[in-house]
C-alpha cells in the first residue's frame, strides 16, 4: 500500500550543547492518517511503528533523536560540562556517519586517582578517538567491537604515554538494515524498549564484584598487576529494532541506582519524538538517579547486589552518571 | 602610410602568432588588445578541502592508523587554528638536518638546481576541477616547510588512464622558518594556470626546522570557469617556460642546427681550452642547461655528451617531465654512470618497464648507486633487470616504493655487493629479507621501517647479527614485535653498530635489562632512537652515559620513568651529543629543559607540547 504521506519537515536548530544529532518531523497523514488522527499521540506513534514494520519494501533509512545528560560525581544542581562530552570521569559521544548513527558511553575507573593518573583523561581519549574513528569511515557498522579495538590501537599510537583505564558499551545503528549493533566491555551497558517493556539488554562483565571489565593502559612494569582486558572481550549482540524504540544507553552510575522499573516509569512520560521531549525525559532520569544516589536510606540495585554477596551496604551509590538517550525515527537528511 | 601601417601590423602579427602557439594565455591578450569587451560571466569562487591522499614520500605514523599519518590531510581541518603537537595532522617522517648528517645518509648528488629543495612530497585529489585562484595550507605546528605546490592536468578519479600529464608549478620558494611554532595558514601568490585541476602536490623541506611540522588541511579555491585575463593580472611569461626543457631533454637524438656549414669559423676560444678544461666548466652546469648547451655547436655536443660528464646524474628534480623518452636520449651519455637518482620519476605512466630496461641495460655495468624512491612504476620485471644489469649495486633506495609487490624483493638478494638497502614502507616479507641478508652480507646500512610484513623481527635481528658483521647503521622504526632476545643477538653480532632506530618498537621492555646490555655491547653507537619507549627508565640512560661515550642523537620521547639526574649524567658523560628528544618526558618539564640547555648549550633539547 502506498500511503501518501505529507511530511513537514522540521529540521532542528543545535541549541542543546548536549546533543548532536536530531531531525524530527512531524506528519500529516493521508489515507492511513485519517484513521490514526484520531488516536492519541502515543498512538501515532504505535501505528506509525505497525505501519513501518508492515511494509518492508519501504527501504527508508532509519536514525536516531539522542540525547545525553548527565552528572559527574559530587555535583549538585547542574552537570558540569567538563570538556566536552566528559561527565566526571564518564565520557560519551554520538557521531553520525553515512551509512550509520554511533553513539558510546565510556566509564573511567575511579581507581587510578589513587596513583596520582586522572581517569578522565582515558575515557576521554578513547571517546575522543572512536568518535573521529567514526566520523572518517574507518568502522564496518556491523563490528562495533572493531570500532573499539582500532580505538585502543590509536591510543597506543599518541605520543603522550596516557595511563588508565576505562569500560565501554558502543551502539551502532545500522540504517539500512535497521539493525542495532552493540559492544559492551564492562559495566556500562544499555536498555531497548519497546512498547513500555525491557526488550533487550546488555549484561554486566565483571572480574569482581564492583571490578568491571575494562580497556586499560598500565604504567611499564605494571602489567601483570593491572586489569587489562582485550577488545574482543566485549559482549556483541545484534538485533532488529522498530520506529519508535527507546534506546538507553548509561554507565553504571545510572544502573546501580535506579531498578528497570523506575527508569521505565520515567521512559513513559516519553510523548512525542522531538529533540525536546527526548532531552527532557534524559535529564529527569539522570537526575532523579543523581537524587538517589545521595539517598543514604534507599535500597538502590547496588546496595542490593552488594547484600547478596554478604556486604551489609545501604543507599545508593553516588558515582558519575551518564545517560544516552534514543528514539529510533526516519531519516531526513 | 598605409603600406607602414599594413607593414608595421602584418609584422606585429607574425610575432604573435610564432609566439601564439605558446599558450591560450596569449589568445586572451590578443583578444582584449583587439578590443573586444564581452561581458564577463561572473565566475562562482568553488573552495574545498582535500578529498584524498593519493601519494606520499613518507610520514610519521603506522600504516592503517590516523595517528600522525598523511591521512590526515585529506578532509576539513580537526586542530587548526590551535598549535601544538597532535594525532590528528600529517606529519613528515624527519625534520632538521640529523638524518643528513648520519653515516647512512648518501652524499648530494652533483648538478642538482639551485631552486630544487624539495625532501618529501604529498599528493592530494579534490572533489572537482578548478582553475586555481588560491591555494591555502593549514600549518599546525613548527610552520615553514613548503617549498613547492604544484597542479596536474590528470584527474586522478577518471576511469581514463593518464594522457598527456602536465605538471605545473603553482608557487616554490626556498624553506623557511618561522619564529614561534604557532598554528599558521599558509597562502602564497600562486600562478594561474590554463587547465583545471583536482590534483595539487605540495613539497616540503623541513631542513631549517626545529621540530617536525605539522600540517592539517589543504584548500584549494578556485573558478570553474577559466578566468577571462582582463579580471586578473597578466601572467608573466617566464623565460623558463618558452624555452621547453622538455623538449632539449627528448630532443638529444636530434639533429641539431647544422649552421655553418658552409663556413667554418671555429669555436673561438673554446679552440684553445685542453679538452679537460672544458670539460670541469661544464660539471657545473645543470642538466637542462647541459643539454641546451649540446645544441650550440659540435665541439660543445661532442663535450656535452661525454660519458665522463654522468658519473652521476640525478633525474629527481626533473621528475614532472621525464618519460621513457628522455630516458631514451640519455641512454648513450650514461655508460660510466656510478649514482644513478630516479626518485620520485615515472608516475602515471610515465616510465615504462621497457624504457627502464633499455636504460639500465646501457648503464647498469658500472652503476654503483640508485635511488628510485616512490617509483611507482616499478615492477617485479624491473627489479629483475636491475638484478641482472647492475652485478656491482652497491646501493639501493626502494624507500616508499609500496607498490611494489613482495616477490618482487627476491631478486635483491643477487646484488651480492649491496652495501646499503632502504626498504622503508615497503611490502618485503619475511623469505624475501632473509634471503637477502643470507646473500647480501656487505650490508652497512639497513633500513625496514614501517615494514609492516615482516613477520617475526627477532628472526631477522638473529640473521643480521650472523650474516651481517659490517653493519653501521639500522632503522628499524615501527617494527612492532622486536623483543630482547632479538635485540641481545642483534648486538652481541652487529659490533660495528654505530646508529639504531628502534622507535615506536612497543615489545621492547626494559626490565629485561636489554638496554642496558645494548649500551654495553656498543661503544661506538652515535645514535639511538628510543622513541615512545615507555619503559626507558633512569638505568638505561646511566648506562648509556657510561658506555657510549660517542654518542650525538637520542630520543627519548614518551617515557615517564627517566628523571633530571639521569640526563644531566648523561650529558656531562657524552660531549658529542647534539640532539636529545625529550618530548613527552612526564619528570622533564620546561624549566628542567632551560636549565640543561644552559648547563650544555651545544645540545638541541627537544621537548614537543600539545597546546
Amino acid at each position: 500500500m502506498a500511503a501518501k504521506k505529507k511530511q513537514h519537515l522540521r529540521p532542528l536548530s543545535q541549541a542543546a550543547s548536549l546533543c548532536s544529532s536530531g531531525r524530527v518531523w512531524t506528519w500529516e497523514p493521508g489515507l492511513v492518517g485519517d484513521v490514526v488522527r484520531a488516536c492519541p499521540t502515543y498512538g501515532r506513534l504505535l501505528a506509525r511503528a505497525v505501519i513501518g514494520g508492515l511494509s518492508q519494501t519501504d527501504g527508508r533509512d532509519y536514525s536516531l533523536v539522542t540525547a545525553s545528560a548527565a552528572f559527574g560525581e559530587g555535583t549538585f544542581g547542574k552537570g558540569i560540562l567538563k570538556k566536552g562530552m566528559c561527565y566526571g570521569d564518564d565520557a560519551c559521544f554520538i557521531a553520525r556517519h553515512r551509512s550509520a548513527d554511533v553513539w558510546c558511553v565510556a566509564d573511567g575507573v575511579g581507581g587510578w586517582r589513587d596513583y596520582g593518573v586522572d581517569p578522565s583523561q582515558f575515557s576521554g581519549t578513547l571517546m575522543k578517538t572512536c568518535e573521529r574513528l567514526v566520523k572518517e569511515g574507518r568502522f564496518v557498522p556491523s563490528n562495533p567491537v572493531g570500532v573499539l579495538t582500532s580505538s585502543y590501537y590509536e591510543l597506543l599510537q599518541n605520543k603522550v604515554p596516557l595511563l588508565g583505564s576505562s569500560t565501554a558499551c558502543i551502539v551502532v545503528l545500522d540504517r539500512r538494515s535497521h539493525r542495532l549493533h552493540t559492544a559492551n566491555l564492562g559495566d556500562s551497558g544499555f536498555l531497548v524498549v519497546r512498547g513500555g517493556e525491557v526488550v533487550h539488554r546488555s549484561d554486566e562483565q565483571q572480574h569482581y564484584f564492583n571490578t568491571p571489565f575494562q580497556l586499560s593502559i598500565a604504567p611499564p612494569g605494571a602489567e601483570g598487576a593491572v586489569l587489562s582486558d582485550s577488545p574482543e572481550a566485549a559482549d556483541s549482540s545484534s538485533f532488529d529494532v522498530q520506529l519508535g524504540d527507546i534506546i538507553l544507553t548509561a554507565s553504571d552510575g545510572l544502573f546501580d541506582n535506579m531498578p528497570d522499573y523506575m527508569i521505565l516509569q520515567e521512559l513513559k512520560k516519553l510523548k512525542n519524538t522531538n529533540i525536546e521531549s527526548v532531552q527532557q525525559t534524559a535529564r529527569s532520569i539522570a537526575e532523579q538517579a543523581h537524587v538517589l544516589a545521595y539517598d543514604p536510606n534507599y535500597m538502590s540495585p547496588f546496595a542490593q547486589f552488594a547484600c547478596d554477596n554478604g556486604l551489609n551496604v545501604r543507599g545508593g551509590k553516588p558515582d558519575d552518571i551518564t545517560v544516552l538517550l534514543s528514539i529510533v525515527a526516519e531519516y531526513t537528511d | 602610410m598605409l603600406t607602414l601601417m599594413s607593414m608595421f601590423y602584418y609584422i606585429c602579427l607574425r610575432r604573435r602568432s610564432r609566439s601564439g602557439t605558446r599558450g591560450e594565455a596569449l589568445t586572451s591578450r590578443r583578444a582584449v588588445e583587439s578590443g573586444q569587451r564581452a561581458v564577463l560571466p561572473v565566475s562562482v569562487e568553488v573552495e574545498q578541502y582535500a578529498k584524498e591522499v593519493l601519494d606520499f614520500s613518507s610520514h610519521y605514523g603506522s600504516e592503517n592508523s590516523m595517528s600522525y599519518t598523511m591521512w590526515n590531510l585529506a578532509g576539513v581541518p580537526n586542530v587548526y587554528p590551535s598549535s601544538g603537537d597532535f594525532t590528528q595532522t600529517a606529519v613528515f617522517r624527519a625534520y632538521g638536518k640529523w638524518w643528513e648528517q648520519c653515516a647512512s645518509a648518501p652524499p648530494p648528488f652533483r648538478r642538482t638546481p639551485k631552486g630544487f629543495h624539495s625532501q618529501d612530497y604529498i599528493e592530494l585529489g579534490f572533489e572537482e576541477p578548478v582553475y586555481p585562484t588560491a591555494v591555502d595550507v593549514l600549518e599546525t605546528y613548527y610552520p615553514g616547510a613548503i617549498v613547492q605546490i604544484m597542479a596536474c592536468s590528470h584527474n586522478p578519479f577518471s576511469q581514463n588512464p593518464p594522457t598527456d600529464v602536465r605538471w605545473e608549478v603553482l608557487w616554490s620558494g626556498e624553506p623557511t622558518k618561522v619564529l614561534t611554532p604557532q598554528a599558521r595558514q599558509f597562502s602564497p601568490n600562486i600562478k594561474h594556470i590554463n587547465f583545471p585541476t583536482n590534483l595539487l602536490r605540495i613539497e616540503v623541506n623541513s631542513s631549517l626546522l626545529d621540530y617536525y611540522t605539522e600540517l592539517d588541511a589543504v584548500i584549494l579555491r578556485g573558478v570553474k570557469e577559466r578566468p577571462m585575463l582582463a579580471r586578473y593580472k597578466m601572467p608573466i611569461i617566464d623565460i623558463n617556460d618558452l624555452s621547453d626543457s622538455e623538449e632539449e631533454l627528448s630532443d638529444l637524438g636530434g639533429p641539431f642546427r647544422q649552421g655553418g656549414e658552409a663556413k667554418r669559423t671555429g669555436n673561438g676560444y673554446f679552440d684553445k681550452l685542453p679538452y679537460e678544461l672544458i670539460q670541469l666548466i661544464l660539471s657545473h652546469l645543470t642538466l637542462p642547461d647541459l643539454c641546451r648547451l649540446a645544441q650550440s655547436c659540435k665541439l660543445l655536443h661532442q663535450h656535452c655528451c661525454d660519458p665522463l660528464q654522468y658519473t652521476q646524474l640525478s633525474l629527481q628534480p626533473y621528475w614532472g617531465r621525464l618519460t621513457d623518452v628522455s630516458l631514451g636520449h640519455l641512454q648513450s651519455r650514461c655508460t660510466l654512470l656510478q649514482r644513478l637518482n630516479l626518485s620520485w620519476i615515472g608516475n602515471r605512466g610515465a616510465l615504462t618497464l621497457t624504457g627502464f630496461s633499455s636504460f639500465m641495460k646501457a648503464c647498469g655495468q658500472s652503476l654503483g648507486s640508485l635511488e628510485l624512491s616512490c617509483c611507482h612504476f616499478l615492477n617485479e620485471p624491473c627489479l629483475e633487470v636491475i638484478s641482472q644489469t647492475c652485478p656491482g649495486l652497491q646501493e639501493l633506495n626502494l624507500s616508499s616504493c609500496d607498490r611494489l609487490q613482495p616477490q618482487a624483493f627476491t631478486h635483491i638478494s643477487k646484488l651480492t655487493r649491496l652495501r646499503r638497502l632502504v626498504l622503508y614502507r615497503t611490502k618485503i616479507e619475511q623469505t624475501a629479507i632473509l634471503s637477502v641478508l643470507t646473500f647480501c652480507t656487505e650490508l652497512r646500512h639497513l633500513n625496514l621501517g614501517s615494514c609492516v610484513r615482516i613477520d617475526d623481527y627477532d628472526v631477522v635481528a638473529s640473521m643480521l647479527a650472523a650474516r651481517c658483521y659490517s653493519l653501521r647503521s639500522l632503522d628499524l622504526w615501527r617494527c612492532r614485535n622486536l623483543t630482547d632476545r632479538g635485540l641481545a643477538e642483534l648486538v652481541t653480532g652487529c659490533r660495528m653498530l654505530e646508529e639504531l632506530d628502534l622507535g615506536w618498537c612497543p615489545t621492547l621492555q626494559s626490565s629485561t635489562g636489554c638496554f642496558q646490555h645494548l649500551a654495553r655491547n656498543l661503544p661506538r653507537l652515535r645514535k639511538l632512537f628510543l622513541t615512545a619507549n615507555r619503559t626507558v627508565c633512569d638505568s638505561d640512560v646511566e648506562e648509556l652515559a657510561a658506555s657510549c661515550p660517542s654518542l650525538q642523537h637520542l630520543d627519548i620521547l614518551g617515557t615517564r620513568l627517566v628523571s633530571p639526574a639521569s640526563l644531566k649524567k648523561l650529558l656531562q658523560a657524552c660531549p658529542r651529543l647534539l640532539l636529545l628528544d625529550l618530548s613527552f618526558c612526564s619528570q622533564i618539564d620546561m624549566r628542567v629543559v632551560q636549565e640543561l640547555s644552559g648547563l650544555f648549550p651545544n645540545v638541541a633539547i627537544k621537548k614537543s607540547f600539545t597546546q
